[in-house]
């Protein structure tokens, strides 16, 4: 972006704040092809930072206002979050405090690398922060999916695999074990994040300092939730610990029952081997994206060449 | 007749150039991309070397498993046919072509992840 486009930008984010205060662009964290996210100054220089998400792609009106509404949801019930300053959903912009911190997954296994118990007290407050979001009622958002039926998300993971219109011989071995190995359902559908990993968390020297990326959300199987941060993928090479790579599931699953939360071993490991799929299932779509020509991005090409990790990933765990 | 440097040492050199001057020189998203383009070369590099006889044995495999395929059925084809069978089959079946997805996944990582199988 260009400076005319940063000082367009920061007039159209003052109309949206509160009694329109000025506001300057500093920087731009991250330029994605649907949204980009913006650091600004609110009240002029050395005034308040704040940061801003502007979607770039085809605007979903829904969106933005949900997304705000779940970050304001997820805060009321005790999940550290950025506190949400103003959103507008014409403008698909949502306006949020700054919160210092790390969010470079391989920076904040450095981090805990160096100390240990940062390590530890980062994965306590995932754990703990997912059981009261798991725990909390929801109530006010009748708009998001169930995705809590465990034989339905085989049929959602069919209709994606079935799209790549390439054969692939693991991904229909997991959905035939999938479809054997169905847990019973959860006892109630919760509110779930969706995409709660190491990348989707600001970490500290306290710890965990606020969660990130709330527009996967939907009423699901907690142990989704669980099963997604453990992902291998997720460890960025620090395998032996099952957490994002920087802790055990033994403590996630301590930390989280003693929040309250219910640990469903059976279920924990379905949805493991699910959500394996289902991100296996994801990278073959950006590559099929790539080589059908509706995008030119070697990054999205890329994709194509991890998707044999996932697919190892998920015929380990099936075995 | 015979071009030099070849494809092996080509990519190499890119993988290594891209890494060293140009990964360096650059931020943000160029930074990003240009560290993505190293390691295609890279992930090229070792499939110039190990890709056909991965897909051979790979072929092999599946056609051992299926029984009764004919000659030179490509890799593509036989991965259909064992698509078709895996839904219906039985758990023995089933373990049969885990064995054997697993194997193949081992040999692909070998050049698209080394390490990351133990």
């Amino acid at each position: 972006m260009i400076e005319s486009e940063f000082s367009e930008l920061a007039s159209r984010l003052s109309r949206i704040l509160p009694r329109h205060p000025a506001v300057s662009v500093t920087g731009a964290a991250s330029l994605g092809a649907q949204r980009g996210t913006f650091m600004i100054e609110i009240g002029g220089s050395g005034g308040r930072t704040a940061v801003a998400q502007v979607s770039s792609g085809p605007l979903d009106v829904t969106s933005v206002d949900l997304e705000a509404r779940l970050i304001q949801h997820a805060a009321r019930v005790g999940v550290r979050v950025p506190e949400v300053l103003a959103w507008d959903v014409e403008a698909g912009v949502i306006i949020s405090e700054r919160v210092d911190g790390e969010t470079i997954p391989r920076r904040i296994l450095r981090m805990t690398a160096a100390d240990e118990t940062l390590g530890r007290r980062l994965v306590r407050d995932c754990g703990h922060s997912l059981a009261v979001l798991h725990g909390a009622p929801v109530q006010g958002f009748s708009e998001l999916p169930d995705q809590s039926e465990p034989t339905c998300y085989v049929e959602t993971l069919t209709d994606l695999v079935d799209s790549l219109e390439a054969p692939n011989p693991s991904f229909r071995l997991g959905l035939r074990w999938l479809a054997r190995n169905a847990p019973e359902r959860s006892r109630s559908a919760c509110l779930v994040h969706g995409d709660f990993r190491n990348g989707n968390i600001i970490v500290d020297q306290n710890g965990l300092a606020a969660v990130l990326d709330w527009e996967l959300a939907h009423l699901g199987d907690p142990m989704e939730d669980l099963a997604w941060i453990c992902l291998r993928t997720w460890r960025f090479g620090e395998d032996a610990n099952e957490v994002g790579g920087f802790g055990r599931l033994e403590s996630l699953r301590e930390a989280y029952e003693e929040a309250g939360g219910t640990f469903r071993p059976e279920a924990f490991r379905w949805w493991t081997a699910a959500r394996t799929l289902w991100w296996a299932v994801g990278l073959a779509r950006q590559a099929k994206a790539f080589v059908d020509g509706d995008t030119t991005s070697i990054v999205l090409a890329a994709s194509g060449r991890r998707v044999v990790e996932l697919e190892y990933d998920l015929l380990m765990e099936i075995g | 007749m015979i071009d030099r440097p070849d494809l092996e040492t080509l990519l190499g050199a890119m993988a290594a150039t891209l890494s060293n001057e140009v990964v360096p020189a650059s931020t943000g998203v160029a930074q990003h991309a240009a560290r993505v383009v190293a390691n295609l070369c890279l992930i090229l590099q070792r499939e110039t070397a190990l890709g056909a006889g991965r897909e051979r044995d790979a072929s092999k495999a599946v056609a051992a498993l299926l029984g009764g395929r004919e000659e030179g059925e490509t890799l593509g084809e036989l991965s259909e046919a064992l698509e078709r069978r895996i839904m219906d089959c039985d758990d023995a079946f089933a373990e049969e072509v885990r064995r054997v997805l697993l194997e193949d996944a081992r040999r692909r990582l070998t050049i698209d992840r080394p390490g990351y199988a133990p």
